[in-house]
């Protein structure tokens, strides 16, 4: 008897923290690939600041536990599409898995706006974001200039098969093809993580004394790369360059210690992806792809990022 | 009213017996229903037919690695590889079906390659002494996660055959394929632990390791046996999430292991082995999915359902003790 009170008050307590949303008005529920760092956070504040100037919506923003919870995300899509959403924005944590549940969206008559990872996928209204591919080459075209087309480098990058590192990874070696003196000794994950990141540099650093330059495919592996560099007293020797440009890697370009970094604008990406949802479950024309833009930090931009 | 009103008083001395039992039986049950009646009148959404199907499909996959682990905790073990195993069959079911082999030969394949990856567990565990099944199912669970990124080098392969994606994405009628695959599971496994002189060995084993093997039981066959089992299992769920996906990605089922075991010990099996059953891990595994459907229907982000199962399994493996020092005063 006591199980079934433990989750009856357990359920109770979910009931309050949930809120009911059977009004009239519109619902737009963004689906994030997680909430779990400062990039969905701030993809996430930017879509409440959107929706806040229209008062009819209520936006409802959900995402599974982690990135690499596809089936999770395959779940919360279909519980959105039993809801009658007015309209969703997804960011996909697979690039092939979550087709047939959107496909359902759609034949259920909800418009489904794609953001942050562009899929291949006919249906969508639109795909808002920056272009991974792109913030890569920019990386890349950036450590060839820092090193003057000569010397050996190196990528650590997230977890393989998501698509976002895939892509950055791809971009900078294409950028890094263009230089013949470029060498790039090695492509190591370090899952996204900052602990990962500063052991998988110390090691690279260990296997290849000569090493110039680092490329992490997101913040946190560059945030970690940073200090086994610092550590061995490197800094300014070894150029890391990192992605996304949250507040606390634009500070370490301000310092130093930071080479760089390519900013991917997560408010915008938010704030757009709702607009976009707001305007096709009123029936507006939307744009087949808004960009965000990506845009290279460097010590002599910081104050543009910190505002 | 008043008949089964006196009905229930007839019965009554008959139930103040088997009253510990009944509860124990029925407890995971209940809190479903009770659960679920909160859900209701919660969202208006919940109780309809699209929304339960729903729930059914979503929780199709943890149902079947859970009838494999429920197996294991029986026997006092633990099986942290199933949802690498999973990861590793879903990449290579989906390989074999791009390189042109038909889906049943694949899946046939695949099934057999799961139900050996459980078996080397076994063999690992029984034959070179490991100390724990701790031990050589954490490696597996490395071993296996790593291949199935080696082998797909980190890439989703997808747009899998329509024959087979019906498996897990399919419907007869307006049920679901997949859940009329689980309930089949769900069936052999109940008539494998209950009616069986195997199944007795297995809760045998759990309840007593040294006495079941000077009673002639085979001890290290029937554990290999056992966690052959939980192989097969990981490896029909993941048939069931690539067709469900249309893809077979290296990262599908992480964190199943983890999944497969709340829902057993929430259904009440114990981790001391000798204790649970198959009606009691599908309910357990049923409460899962319609924590996590309900709450998404209400918006309730990710990290707080997380939150809550955690408090739903510690206080189901809670009440389990309670119930166990009960009995032993009585």
């Amino acid at each position: 008897m006591k199980t079934l009170l433990a989750i009856a008050m357990s359920v109770t307590m979910l009931i309050s923290c949930g809120r009911r949303s059977e009004t009239k008005s519109l619902n737009i529920t963004l689906v994030t690939k997680a909430l779990d760092s400062e990039w969905w956070q701030r993809v996430k504040a930017g879509a409440e600041d959107a929706a806040k100037a229209h008062p009819g919506v209520r936006l409802a923003v959900v995402a599974p536990e982690r990135e690499v919870n596809i089936d999770q995300q395959v779940a919360i899509l279909e519980d959105q599409i039993t809801k009658r959403v007015g309209a969703l924005a997804v960011a996909p944590t697979g690039a092939a898995e979550v087709i047939p549940v959107l496909e359902r969206a759609h034949a259920a008559g909800i418009p489904v706006v794609i953001f942050d990872t562009d899929i291949n996928w006919p249906s969508k209204v639109s795909y808002v974001g920056g272009n991974n591919r792109r913030a890569g080459q920019i990386a890349g075209e950036y450590i060839v200039k820092l090193l003057g087309g000569k010397g050996k480098v190196a990528i650590i990058r997230g977890i393989m098969g998501v698509l976002t590192h895939e892509e950055r990874v791809a971009g900078f070696q294409e950028a890094i093809r263009t230089a013949a003196g470029i060498d790039c000794v090695a492509v190591q994950p370090a899952n996204s993580e900052r602990a990962l990141g500063l052991s998988v540099m110390e090691n690279l650093l260990t296997r290849y004394p000569d090493l110039l330059a680092v490329f992490a495919t997101n913040d946190q592996m560059a945030l970690g790369a940073v200090e086994a560099v610092a550590a061995r007293n490197l800094t300014g020797k070894v150029a890391v360059v990192g992605i996304d440009a949250t507040r606390e890697a634009v500070r370490a370009v301000e310092a130093g210690r930071l080479a760089g970094d390519v900013a991917m604008y997560p408010e915008k990406l938010g704030g757009n992806a709702v607009e976009a949802a707001f305007k096709a479950a009123r029936g507006e024309p939307v744009d087949k792809r808004i960009d965000i833009g990506e845009a290279l930090v460097t010590r002599e931009n910081t104050q543009e990022f910190l505002r | 009213m008043s008949e089964t009103a006196r009905a229930v008083r007839a019965a009554k001395p008959y139930r103040t017996i088997s009253a510990a039992a009944l509860v124990r039986k029925l407890g995971p049950l209940l809190a479903l229903l009770i659960l679920c009646g909160a859900l209701t009148g919660a969202s208006d959404r919940f109780f309809t037919a699209d929304n339960l199907l729903n729930i059914l499909r979503q929780s199709s996959v943890n149902t079947l690695v859970s009838l494999g682990q429920l197996v294991v905790i029986i026997t006092a073990g633990i099986d942290l590889s199933v949802g690498s195993i999973l990861g590793l069959c879903c990449v290579l079911v989906a390989l074999l079906m791009r390189s042109g082999v038909p889906p049943l030969p694949s899946v046939i394949a695949v099934i057999s390659i799961g139900t050996i990856l459980g078996a080397i567990n076994g063999v690992l565990l029984t034959k070179l002494h490991l100390p724990h099944p701790f031990i050589p199912t954490l490696g597996m669970m490395n071993v296996a996660r790593g291949l199935a990124l080696v082998i797909s080098s980190g890439f989703p392969i997808s747009e899998l055959p329509s024959g087979f994606r019906f498996l897990g994405a399919g419907t007869i009628g307006w049920v679901p394929l997949p859940v009329i695959l689980v309930l089949m599971f769900c069936g052999a496994f109940h008539v494998f632990l209950s009616r069986t002189t195997v199944g007795r060995d297995v809760y045998a084993i759990g309840g007593n390791p040294q006495a079941a093997r000077l009673s002639g039981v085979p001890v290290d066959a029937r554990l290999i046996l056992v966690y052959a089992l939980s192989g097969l299992t990981a490896a029909a769920g993941a048939i069931i999430l690539a067709g469900r996906m249309n893809s077979g990605f290296p990262l599908a089922g992480v964190g199943v292991e983890l999944d497969s075991i709340a829902a057993v010990v929430i259904g009440g099996a114990s981790f001391l082995g000798g204790v649970g059953t198959v009606s009691g891990t599908l309910a357990g595994a049923l409460i899962m999915g319609v924590l996590r459907n309900g709450l998404n229907l209400l918006n309730v982000s990710a990290a707080w359902q997380t939150v809550v199962i955690g408090i739903v399994i510690v206080a189901a493996v809670w009440v389990d003790i309670l119930r166990q020092r009960a009995a032993q005063k009585s």
